[in-house]
């Protein structure tokens, strides 16, 4: 009973965690440009990030260490400092991208500039963190999380054609606009796979006390959450590709995307959308700061945990206190919050490996694992995928940089 | 034992329990002709520059000689404090709170995080 809890929770928290300003900019901008064509990088991405979050949960259910722990124990300090490095870059950039989310949400509403709202959303996201346990910090964001749904309300009340949907599912090549097919279909990628996701799930089983019986319960959560929050992308995609492409709106800007929920909702669509936004940045903001927290305080083996008051992981709370600070300070000093994302999510894809192969080695170490160790499957699948992400944006971001951005 | 996998970078907590960093660095004492013995644990964030370059650990050290809030950059364990070696630590017989290990997290504690509002009871 207990266990269907947990169950529910975790999908609960995956939906929060997952569905955020990446999503939002990059589904919008593929939906207004291509209409359902680009949703094949979005399924790709789904399996490969239910594969690659289902791993770390494992990895930590059963060995009871989270990631960074686990990588540094094993490879050492000298080959973890290079992944260690990326990802807290990783981590400043998408925790600045959320911040932004946040500011422009609120900048929706009020009017006022979006750099304004950088310092209250800063303290507020602070405030959170500082505040509340690990448990309440989980439920109260997945809660409010379900108003993304408002995406796939939209997107249904659109009709959308079911049969031209269903062909965007499969990859084909772009009719115009090469250039900025394949750097949304990387950042689409990139939006899905963030790494911070893994680092914070991985750490979360671990500060749940989750045990090698939470194996099936975690494999549920994987698949259920992941699959839940990718179908809130999908319907970013399709009500974009209804609402914005057949007048010619490309999105370049959180403007634009504003714009999506307007025909269904006429009077409360752009309120809809800023609050909705704002939640889906919020939970994602407070998952980024645990997520470069977690991960700085194990490399060095502080005492880590959110559950803890903060006067017994001062280093800990200095980590997300001050990651908070310095993202905030990238949307105050006017860094474009919607271009910034889309950088973002394209480096995600890129960054990938250095993710996804220590990880990869660990989850195949019988040592380690014992029976749960991965399969041939995962290991397929894993590889190939990851291989496919790199190759497209190796390609694509260069092209992107040449051709002048993706807006 | 294999120093490498079993003690290198390894978690360090104390006899409580509490994490106080890692085995950064490993110091061994040569004996002749006889195989080298471990002598102690080393921590802190000098260890770790070190292993990366030389040249790191040098400019870390200035770093460090003008703001310290350490009084060493490294803190050795000798290897006779070693309790215990499982495969999720190595357990130290010592009070973290009293070793060099929380130099930071003292100060911090004391200067930063407890003049904030909310940073939990003011009691130990």
């Amino acid at each position: 009973m207990k266990k269907w809890l947990q169950l529910t929770l975790g999908i609960l928290t995956s939906v929060g965690g997952f569905f955020d300003v990446g999503n939002i900019a990059t589904s919008t901008q593929a939906g207004a440009s291509f209409r359902f064509q680009l949703i094949w990088a979005l399924l790709l991405a789904t399996v490969l990030v239910i594969f690659l979050v289902e791993m770390s949960g494992r990895f930590a259910a059963v060995s009871r260490k989270a990631l960074p722990d686990a990588i540094r124990e094993h490879f050492g300090f000298n080959f973890w400092v290079v992944p260690f490095a990326v990802l807290t870059l990783l981590h400043l950039l998408t925790l600045g991208a959320e911040i932004g989310g946040m500011c422009f949400a609120l900048h929706l509403v009020s009017g006022l500039p979006v750099q304004v709202w950088a310092p209250v959303v800063a303290v507020l996201t602070w405030l959170f963190l500082w505040r509340s346990t690990f448990s309440t910090l989980e439920n109260s964001t997945s809660l409010l999380g379900f108003l993304t749904l408002a995406f796939v309300v939209a997107a249904v009340l659109h009709h959308p054609p079911v049969r031209e949907v269903a062909a965007g599912m499969l990859p084909s090549l772009p009719r115009h606009d090469a250039a900025q097919y394949w750097l949304i279909a990387v950042s689409l990628i990139g939006s899905v796979i963030a790494p911070y996701l893994f680092y914070f799930y991985s750490s979360g089983a671990v500060e749940d006390g989750w045990d090698s019986t939470y194996v099936g319960v975690n494999r549920g959560i994987a698949t259920l959450g992941m699959s839940f929050g990718s179908l809130i992308a999908l319907g970013a995609i399709v009500v974009a590709g209804m609402a914005l492409a057949p007048r010619g709106i490309q999105v370049s800007d959180y403007h634009q995307a504003a714009l999506v929920l307007t025909d269904t909702f006429p009077f409360w669509g752009f309120a809809l959308f800023a609050v909705a936004m704002g939640i889906a940045c919020l939970g994602a903001a407070i998952e980024v700061s645990l997520a470069m927290a977690y991960t700085t305080a194990q490399t060095f083996g502080w005492g880590w945990g959110e559950d803890l008051e903060p006067r017994e992981d001062a280093r800990f709370c200095l980590v997300y206190t001050g990651a908070i600070a310095v993202s905030a300070l990238l949307i105050l000093f006017g860094v474009d919050p919607f271009k910034l994302t889309i950088l973002t999510m394209a480096i995600n894809a890129a960054a990938l490996p250095f993710v996804a192969i220590p990880f990869l080695l660990l989850m195949n170490d019988a040592k380690i694992l014992g029976e749960h160790k991965n399969g041939w499957l995962t290991n397929t699948v894993t590889v190939l995928i990851v291989l496919l992400a790199l190759g497209l944006a190796v390609v694509s971001i260069p092209l992107a940089v040449a051709g002048g951005g993706g807006g | 034992m294999d120093l490498v996998r079993d003690v290198l970078d390894k978690q360090l907590v104390d006899r409580e329990g509490t994490p106080m960093g890692r085995a950064d660095g490993v110091v061994l004492e040569l004996r002749g002709d006889l195989p080298p013995r471990v002598d102690a644990l080393e921590t802190g964030f000098a260890v770790l520059a070190e292993r990366l370059h030389p040249r790191l650990e040098e400019w870390l050290e200035k770093i460090r000689a003008r703001w310290s809030v350490r009084k060493t950059a490294r803190y050795r364990i000798p290897w006779s404090a070693v309790q215990e070696v499982d495969p999720h630590h190595l357990q130290i017989a010592v009070r973290a709170f009293d070793t060099p290990a929380y130099d930071w997290e003292r100060w911090l504690r004391d200067h930063v995080i407890r003049r904030l509002p909310g940073a939990g009871d003011d009691d130990s």
